[in-house]
């Protein structure tokens, strides 16, 4: 019984040995060997400053890369609400998503909600803004009609989404008959600026940006008001394609919910500009979903 | 009999005659397309709604940008007993209701309408306000501005506001202020002595007048400027933020056509448009070695290349 015993384990090591010099890899991380990609394509919605953006994307996608093993490339998408088009062009496995293409991609791609940044003020989530010039005159919906309102981009919950509601609920059921203008800035600075300016008497758009703003200048807090606010959602989005195995979805999870508990982990934060990362689930998208049902019928698909 | 008949019959047509009609003077100071874009809707909005049913006769008054000026066309339209007065600007519009006249007044192009206090009953009209904050804004995302020469005329009314106005936006962010009073064309020596950073023009329709004098000396100081009136003449502004003035124009008409019809003056509410263009000029920016950036370029109404 010892003599099997024995040239059976001989034999085990052998072929264990065996094993190991044929695929050193799976000695190391047998798990994922097989199914990594070789690299992750992630998609950034353009802000108003498209290269600070990239510069600080950068360093969290080359700490990402690090973590992971795999490589962590960044493409900016053309613009705001081609999510779906974009995806399916660029080949891309995740992207960084506000809260509106979020629920678009969560709804039409079943991409899957990872993680949101926490910016420096501890907030995750961003509200729309309606604001007015404080001198306009504009106190209510009566003060609005006639004039002109500058949105974001169709594909915006705060830009755009969440003033049509505003809208909606006020009574407003055409806004080309209620306003005499309206257009779409492309970015929240630019809708603050355009009110600032007195090229739009109506303006919407994020909370954060709007802060942001007036943390760099002081004097535009002076000038507007913000007449009315949405609930939150969350700001941004990492959502990653259901095709990426499971395993590294949840690395990837990993990874930015313990970024700042490593001292890499915050340089990047730093540069990132974030405290770090909380949990995403597509509960938190279901109140836009309900918003763009209550005001365009249905989750319309801008740029589909 | 029958004479008389016809006498009188005569006589009420020639009198129908008289009164068919009405004489509208204007004061339009000097050559300033900002002004010049006013009165040009204004008459075209004011033929369409008359459509030929009346009579309109225009008495144009361009004065120098000078109190005398002012005050001699205010008076002349007066003598001719016009029907209405129709003033563009804050100098034109003081001097009609200074000399205390009962012709109705409707004016416009007037800077911030509700701070000139225009008391007299017999006065409406429309004028325009620009953020002034926000040409200071601009400035400072284009270079670091520590000081800010603000072009204006002492004997302007509304350019006197618009100076005050910015020399307190300016003192909020702690930013110097040169203060360049233009009265003469002897005046504009001070600006080659300038050492700001950025220039403000002021709505002032006697530096408006000198404008295409007094550009050349800031490119050769290389000083940027940035005015609220469009610089038509292509002049060398840096950056316009300006009221499309054609809409005033639309409606001093309207209040004007009201008023022939026998609406009182303080029956018609005043208005001040605030809608705004914003124009940067990058051939200029090219000669004084600036850059707009990308981020700025965007948020402009139009770019001169």
């Amino acid at each position: 019984m010892n003599g099997v015993s024995r040239s059976g384990c001989r034999f085990l090591r052998c072929f264990i040995t065996f094993l190991l010099l044929c695929f050193p890899a799976a000695a190391v991380n047998p798990v994922f060997a097989f199914e990594q990609p070789e690299q992750l394509l992630i998609g950034i919605e353009p802000e108003h400053n498209i290269f600070d953006q990239m510069e600080r994307y950068r360093f969290l996608a080359d700490y990402l890369s690090d973590q992971l093993g795999v490589k962590v490339k960044l493409t900016i998408m053309s613009r705001y609400g081609e999510v779906i088009k974009r995806f399916r062009t660029l080949r891309l496995d995740g992207a960084f998503l506000t809260s509106y293409t979020a629920t678009m991609g969560i709804k039409e791609l079943h991409l899957e909600p990872v993680a949101n940044p926490v910016n420096l003020i501890g907030e995750s989530t961003s509200q729309g803004y309606i604001f007015v010039r404080k001198d306009s005159g504009i106190r209510g919906m009566l003060d609005m009609k006639g004039g002109s309102i500058v949105f974001v981009d169709p594909a915006t919950m705060e830009g755009y989404l969440y003033p049509l509601a505003f809208l909606q609920q006020h009574g407003v059921k055409d806004i080309n008959e209620f306003f005499n203008r309206y257009y779409f800035a492309g970015s929240h600075a630019s809708a603050v600026f355009a009110v600032l300016d007195g090229r739009a008497d109506i303006g919407a758009a994020k909370s954060t940006v709007y802060s942001q703003l007036i943390k760099n200048d002081p004097s535009i807090g002076q000038e507007l008001e913000i007449i009315a606010q949405s609930p939150k959602a969350p700001e941004v989005t990492l959502c990653i394609k259901s095709e990426i195995p499971h395993d590294l979805r949840e690395r990837l999870a990993s990874v930015l919910l313990n970024m700042n508990k490593t001292p890499d982990g915050k340089k990047i934060l730093q540069q990132f500009r974030a405290q770090g990362f909380v949990r995403a689930s597509k509960e938190d998208f279901a109140i836009i979903e309900k918003m763009a049902q209550e005001v365009l019928g249905s989750l319309t698909v801008h740029g589909k | 009999m029958l004479k008389i008949l016809l006498t009188v019959l005569f006589i009420l047509a020639a009198a129908s005659d008289l009164h068919a009609g009405k004489r509208i003077g204007v004061i339009m100071t000097g050559d300033i397309p900002y002004y010049g874009v006013i009165h040009k809707t204004f008459v075209d909005e004011l033929n369409r709604r008359f459509a030929g049913a009346e009579k309109i006769e225009i008495i144009l008054q361009r004065p120098f940008p000078n109190p005398i000026s002012w005050s001699n066309a205010a008076r002349k339209l007066i003598a001719f007993d016009v029907d209405l007065i129709v003033t563009y600007g804050a100098p034109a519009t003081e001097a009609v209701i200074y000399e205390k006249s009962r012709i109705p007044l409707v004016y416009a192009g007037l800077y911030d309408p509700e701070e000139a206090a225009v008391t007299a009953r017999n006065a409406t009209g429309c004028g325009f306000k620009v953020p002034l904050s926000s040409i200071l804004r601009y400035f400072k995302r284009l270079k670091t501005v520590n000081s800010l020469g603000i072009v204006f005329s002492s004997v302007e009314e509304d350019s006197v506001r618009q100076y005050e106005t910015m020399q307190l936006l300016t003192a909020q962010q702690n930013i110097k202020t040169e203060k360049i009073d233009i009265r003469s064309r002897a005046d504009m020596d001070k600006l080659k002595r300038l050492t700001s950073d950025a220039i403000f023009i002021t709505g002032s329709s006697l530096v408006h007048l000198w404008l295409d004098d007094i550009m050349p000396i800031l490119l050769q100081e290389k000083i940027p400027a940035a005015g609220i009136f469009p610089d038509v003449k292509d002049s060398g502004m840096l950056m316009t933020l300006h009221q499309p003035s054609h809409l005033q124009g639309e409606m001093a008409a309207e209040m004007a056509w009201r008023i022939l019809l026998g609406t009182k003056p303080s029956d018609i509410s005043t208005y001040t448009f605030r809608d705004t263009e914003l124009v940067f000029n990058k051939i200029e920016a090219r000669n004084l070695g600036i850059n707009f950036p990308i981020q700025l370029l965007i948020e402009a109404t139009k770019v001169i290349e």
